[in-house]
């Protein structure tokens, strides 16, 4: 019977074999939808799955009239081409399911869904099923029941009994459902182990661990590798009971994406490798908050116990993560137990850094600022908080020092005067519904994933056409690399170029430039010169002119007054130079006076704290309440799950507590004092959660260039995956991630010996 | 009707617990204090503490002026009560040298209300 099941299922899922998954990876929905008009099942069914979440990603113009069908004989008017388990959910009726996914695409091979319709002669897939008028559905009846408790037996026979040494356990799908839908006694008489099916366990890389015997099949993972991630590393291989999921040859599975498939995994099959065996759901306290190692602002909740951040976990917001999160935002979170500074230190007069007390610590810095006679300039790094850059703004003023500027390059000169011109105005979400996207500069698969699968959703669903001007790189999805050199950039801009035809022709074009490219020397004609083609290219509710950020601090500095490049501070030869989190290494010793006294304010002991005169250790992002605003110009807040390791404070209270040693104390004593004195520079910054749009970009545009595009070929910082992984003070301190640098190095090599071995 | 409630409330007579009269309760507290001052010769030398006698009456002042803006005549009386209490125990020995001492709260910090001092010792 599970073989029967099994392979009939097979033969109607979306991906049936490894071999037609390759026939389907690049083709996109609409050509699905055109194979299925040649009337081969598998694609039909494939299309109609396609198009399912094609519906649900885009509302379509004209709502064809609904019809009426009875779920538990509640009346529920439904479009036409509604499944059976979406009519129940708008009812509220949940069916129970293992391989529905309402992000991916239905494969219906679970049979869990199954459902009475009156009738009809068997119980129907509710996933996969497309309602009828007047459709009577029992979802409570005893044909239903006595169905779930079937396909449910099936799926027991074959998953081992080891609950209470599965990571899954206590948030496990098939747990729950077979607690609430499985049958209450036990048929299985195999007391001797001799008939269960066991799989080995599969080696596919250091983030996620496999124990291949509980899996069930329901192929969430291999549909969300080859529909979201676009890596069609996974598939099946075998039919009924060996079927397997892997990845055919021995292969790493590590993509910037890879953690999602622990999300979607129903079973304990995919867990989180470097959370196993930590700790139990029910012991654990979950704290919303906002992740700050890309510039997306990923929603994301924080899991602690006994004062340590164990794991992070996704947060569900259609408007940012939808309910994805990048590998380095989930599994840097070990890096926040190391390499953290948890005494103030000040340097020796023999060069060494001792820890000494608060006090100590801030008396040795008022003393220079009161000897630097507003010679004082401030540095903001990549994790430095709203909350602490107004802070050190306001103090550094007060102290009569005018040199406040973000570690990482942006453009040289006027140009961040208007808020448009340095946001992704298009929106995260509003990315989704563009047909036609220029990239500038920029590798948004490894510098936002969370951007990148909303650029790949748009190819597979809306027919986006995309096109790069930089390197050649591999974004998950097909793409024109119209060339690297600068001067394609005015090519286009001025309607010469091929493309600008596809640009000027869309409903809703997007053009996006990576923030590094804006650094060049030539950064500020390349941002006029795209500003001013958006001003014609945008429409009455789309703003087509895109930034696309790297670091999470940077709208928010920016919107507070911060001016770009670390430089600038170099260049004002400060006796006193505050690093604000600032640790990229942008500023070094030797550019600065000798007599230059360098205070660094953050929470890891990295490239900012070893050349500074005295360290003064912060809190990270899991131990403040702090506003970070993401690069579309979204301000939101990180709640703390734990505290602040040692004698590490919050970062804004340091400077607070600074300013009053020095003599000026900053007139806020809290954090809401705080936060109005933030309303009162920028009063988004308090909207939480909102996006407050930022208006036209159009007076940047009229500041026209003096100087032309003529740098070099353009280039991207990130372009394979192994530079991904460590990109901030956080992520360098992760042994997780220092993991995977070496296991995409591993594969590499293997990959180069088969080539060698090949030639051969 | 609301009007008539409050005020009704607002006199309503409650029981006394000791005294009737503000006179009355004034005459118990002095009583209650001059009972201590003589008690206080007898309190340093039984319990051995490092405190004169001049030091224990400011004290056993102090403690008095603490309470001096009260003027509900049930809460005096209770005071009195939880007064005369203390003193009993003082009396009979009841207590231990730290519980005498403890009047004096020496090893109490005070806890800190200025920005400066609370982010020194790590208190938000």
């Amino acid at each position: 019977m599970m073989h029967a099941a099994l392979s009939q299922s097979t033969l109607q899922s979306p991906l049936p074999s490894p071999l037609l998954i390759d026939e389907l990876t690049m083709i996109r929905a609409p050509l699905v939808k055109a194979l299925g008009a040649l009337g081969s099942p598998t694609h039909q069914i494939a299309s109609r799955a396609v198009r399912t979440s094609a519906v649900l990603a885009q509302t379509p113009a004209k709502a064809p009239e609904k019809i009426e069908v009875f779920v538990d004989d509640i009346p529920v008017q439904v479009l036409p081409g509604t499944t059976v388990l979406q009519a129940a959910a708008e009812v509220g009726v949940e069916i129970p399911r293992f391989c529905y996914h309402e992000r991916l695409a239905v494969a219906g091979n679970c049979r869990m869904c199954l459902v009475e319709v009156e009738k009809s002669p068997k119980p129907v897939a509710a996933c996969a099923m497309p309602v009828m008028k007047g459709w009577r559905i029992k979802t409570n009846s005893d044909l239903t029941r006595k169905a779930r408790e079937g396909v449910m037996e099936f799926l027991l026979m074959n998953h081992p009994l080891d609950c209470p040494i599965c990571d899954q356990g206590g948030e496990c799908d098939l747990q729950d459902q077979a607690m609430a839908f499985g049958s209450d006694r036990s048929r299985f008489t195999d007391i001797n182990y001799t008939g269960k099916r066991a799989v080995e366990d599969k080696d596919i890389g250091p983030l996620v661990k496999t124990v291949m015997t509980r899996c069930i099949h329901c192929t969430r993972c291999v549909r969300f590798a080859s529909e979201i991630a676009g890596v069609d590393d996974l598939g099946t291989t075998g039919r009924g009971n060996d079927m397997q999921i892997g990845t055919y040859v021995e292969k790493l599975f590590l993509t910037e994406l890879s953690g999602n498939v622990i999300d979607l995994c129903p079973v304990g099959a995919l867990t989180n490798k470097p959370y196993s065996f930590v700790a139990r759901p029910w012991e654990i306290r979950k704290v919303s908050s906002i992740d700050v190692l890309d510039a997306v602002g990923s929603n994301i909740v924080v899991s602690t116990r006994t004062n340590e951040v164990l794991r992070i976990l996704p947060r569900e917001n259609e408007d940012v993560n939808e309910e994805w999160l990048a590998d380095k935002s989930r599994f840097a979170c070990d890096g926040l137990k190391r390499q953290r500074l948890v005494a103030p230190m000040v340097r020796m007069p023999n060069g060494e850094l001792q820890a000494v007390e608060w006090e100590g610590a801030l008396i040795a810095v008022a003393k220079a600022l009161k000897q630097a006679n507003g010679q004082v300039a401030g540095v903001a790094g990549q994790l430095a908080d709203v909350e602490a850059m107004v802070a050190l703004k306001d103090l550094v003023n007060r102290l009569e020092g005018e040199t406040l500027v973000t570690e990482a390059d942006f453009i040289k000169g006027a140009g961040i005067d208007v808020r448009g011109s340095y946001l992704l105005n298009s929106t995260i979400a509003g990315l989704e519904q563009a047909d036609a996207v220029l990239l500038v500069g920029t590798n948004p698969r490894y510098e936002a994933p969370l951007v990148n699968t909303r650029l790949r959703k748009a190819y597979v669903h809306n027919e986006l056409q995309i096109a790069s001007i930089g390197p050649k790189i591999d974004l998950s999805y097909q793409h024109d690399n119209l060339g690297a050199d600068a001067s394609l950039i005015k090519d286009v801009c001025s309607g010469a170029h091929a493309f600008s035809k596809v640009l000027e022709g869309a409903k809703k074009p997007a053009i996006i430039i990576g923030a590094d490219l804006l650094a060049r020397s030539d950064g500020a004609a390349i941002h006029a010169t795209i500003s001013e083609y958006c001003q014609k290219l945008n429409k009455p509710d789309w703003n087509s002119f895109n930034v696309l950020h790297n670091n999470a601090a940077q709208v928010g500095a920016f919107d507070v007054g911060y001016q770009a490049g670390a430089q600038r501070a170099v260049d004002a030869k400060p006796k006193v130079l505050f690093l604000l989190n600032a640790d990229a290494g942008k500023v070094t010793r030797e550019q600065l006076p000798k007599d230059c006294f360098v205070v660094y304010i953050g929470s890891h002991g990295d490239a900012g704290a070893s050349m500074a005169d005295a360290v003064l250790p912060g809190a990270a992002y899991t131990e403040k309440q702090a506003t970070y605003v993401n690069t579309e110009g979204r301000p939101q807040q990180t709640q703390p799950g734990v505290s602040p390791p040692g004698m590490a404070r919050e970062d804004w209270k340091i400077l607070r507590a600074l300013s009053e040693v020095v003599g000026t104390p900053l007139n806020y004593n809290t954090l809401d004092e705080l936060r109005s004195r933030m309303e009162q520079v920028a009063p988004h910054l308090t909207r939480l959660g909102q996006l407050t749009p930022a208006g036209n970009n159009e007076l940047s545009a009229k500041v026209t260039p003096s100087k032309s595009i003529n740098g070099g070929p353009i280039d991207v910082k990130q372009k394979e995956l192994r530079d991904y992984f460590m990109t901030d003070a956080i992520s360098r301190a992760s042994p997780t991630m220092a993991k995977c640098i070496s296991a995409v190095n591993k594969q590499q090599r293997l990959n180069e010996q088969s080539k060698q071995s090949v030639a051969i | 009707m609301a009007g008539r409630e409050a005020v009704k409330r607002a006199v309503q007579q409650v029981r006394p617990i000791l005294s009737v009269d503000r006179e009355e309760a004034r005459k118990r507290a002095l009583n209650l204090y001059k009972a201590w001052y003589r008690q206080m010769p007898y309190i340093v030398m039984d319990y051995d503490i490092p405190m004169s006698v001049e030091q224990c009456r400011s004290k056993l002042r102090e403690e008095f002026s603490k309470n001096r803006n009260v003027t509900d005549i049930r809460v005096i009386d209770m005071l009195v009560i939880k007064g005369q209490m203390e003193l009993k125990e003082s009396v009979e020995i009841w207590k231990q040298k730290g519980h005498i001492m403890r009047y004096w709260k020496e090893s109490q910090d005070p806890k800190p209300t200025d920005f400066l001092s609370k982010f020194i010792q790590g208190i938000n």
